[in-house]
């Protein structure tokens, strides 16, 4: 960084009407960081307070419109209609991943691992194994710890696809993450199993 | 009393004179020269392109031939501020993992004294751009100051964990070109193995016409079938 008392000044121009900021300088990060200056600017603009109020609390609107989306996903995969239910999972993870980026990331992890996971398991019941495991691997990465069945819907993917060292590696992390888990000790046997006889 | 010869005593006064100026040169002129070293150490963070971006909206000059200054209204200020406290969230985290690692790696002598000096620096510049940033913030609206940080640690966090979830869904679809291909063979060898079944069989018993073969084909297969599930 500069010395604390200087700064670079960049050539910045305003369009007096949209207040949008723009550079006529050709440099990628400085435009790509201009973009995201906007957006956020946009995004602020939308408040009714001048500034991002602290994270906590949090407007309870989205979150009950989230729950809701998935309790309506929940409803249609418990009646069979596994499209519909993809579809409610996705309005779901579109709202909560549009969360104003002040909000806590803890909370969208929250809802999002659920979502994922939800969604996975729709996909599995499709016998769409690709999407369930791209899926329940996001999951994963939203909540490591105490989400064994996202960890265990990937592992059932891969081994559906055949992908049995994979699988084999990916439920021996879930194991270390989530200790003793009876269902995935369970898929483990059955993935050691099918590779002994292949 | 005593006679000081004072003439005597020029000679050692001079020597200590000597003495203590060499050192107080030498001691001086060292200084400067590790000052001068580390002023011209690398910095260890690259340019603050936020920091730059917000206070050139601060300084933006009214464009040629318009007397009226632009007028940067507060709200993209206050945009570009938050930004700039993302970065700076960024940086710490950075500097703040960064530590423990350097402290030990400079006690065992595996890094320099030069790189401890950059860091150092760079700790020290992160304390005064974090105070900049809370009286800044403070500024443009009434007690911002004390929830700026907090909204930008939040947006650092949320942005990384959605770039992560952009990699992983980004997979689908070269997964699924994999899932496809591998369906496919996996059905042709199959296919190939019911073939090869359906031909020793079909060869064993005698020579049929085509359309024949075709109906003995399938009554095997569905036979061989039949057996395997039998077997489990």
């Amino acid at each position: 960084m500069e010395d604390p008392e200087t700064f670079t000044l960049l050539d910045l121009h305003m369009d007096p009407t949209s207040k949008a900021i723009t550079s006529s300088s050709n440099s990628r990060t400085l435009q790509e960081e201009l973009k995201a200056l906007n957006h956020l600017h946009k995004s602020l603009l939308n408040l009714e307070s001048p500034v991002p109020p602290p994270p906590i609390p949090v407007n309870p609107k989205r979150s009950a419109n989230i729950t809701k989306l998935r309790e309506s996903g929940n409803g249609e995969f418990r009646k069979g209609k596994h499209a519909e239910a993809i579809k409610f999972y996705t309005l779901g993870l579109q709202m909560a991943l549009t969360r104003p980026p002040w909000e806590p990331s803890g909370l969208i992890r929250d809802e999002v691992s659920g979502l994922y996971a939800n969604r996975a398991q729709a996909h599995m019941a499709m016998s769409n194994w690709v999407e369930g495991s791209v899926d329940a691997e996001a999951s994963v990465e939203a909540k490591k710890v105490g989400n064994a069945k996202a960890w265990w819907r990937k592992g059932k993917c891969l081994m559906e696809m055949g992908r049995l060292e994979e699988a084999k590696e990916w439920v021996g992390r879930g194991l270390e993450m989530e200790g003793n888990e009876a269902d995935l000790v369970g898929l483990l046997k059955d993935i050691e199993g099918k590779s002994g006889k292949a | 009393m005593f006679g000081v010869n004072w003439w005597g005593l020029v000679l050692p006064f001079a020597y200590l004179a000597v003495l203590v100026g060499s050192l107080i040169t030498f001691s001086s002129m060292y200084r400067k020269r590790i000052a001068a070293k580390s002023a011209n150490l690398a910095p260890w963070f690259p340019p603050h392109l936020q920091r730059n971006i917000y206070l050139s909206l601060l300084h933006l000059e009214p464009g040629e031939g318009k007397e009226k200054s632009p007028a940067v209204s507060d709200s993209i200020l206050r945009a570009a501020l938050l930004r700039r406290a993302v970065e700076d969230i960024r940086r710490i985290i950075e500097v703040r993992t960064a530590k423990q690692a350097c402290s030990t790696l400079l006690q065992r002598g595996s890094i320099g004294d030069d790189l401890w000096q950059r860091f150092l620096r760079a700790e020290k510049e992160m304390e005064e751009e974090l105070r900049d940033v809370v009286m800044e913030a403070n500024a443009l609206a009434p007690n911002w100051g004390q929830t700026i940080f907090q909204s930008a640690n939040e947006i650092a966090a949320g942005t990384t964990f959605r770039t992560r979830l952009d990699e992983i869904q980004a997979q689908t679809d070269s997964e699924k070109a994999w899932w496809e291909k591998r369906r496919a063979s996996i059905q042709s060898e199959f296919m190939k193995e019911i073939d090869t079944e359906a031909n020793s069989t079909g060869k064993a018993s005698k020579v049929v016409s085509d359309e024949d073969a075709v109906l003995v084909e399938t009554a095997n297969n569905t036979g061989s079938l039949r057996k395997k599930k039998a077997k489990k």
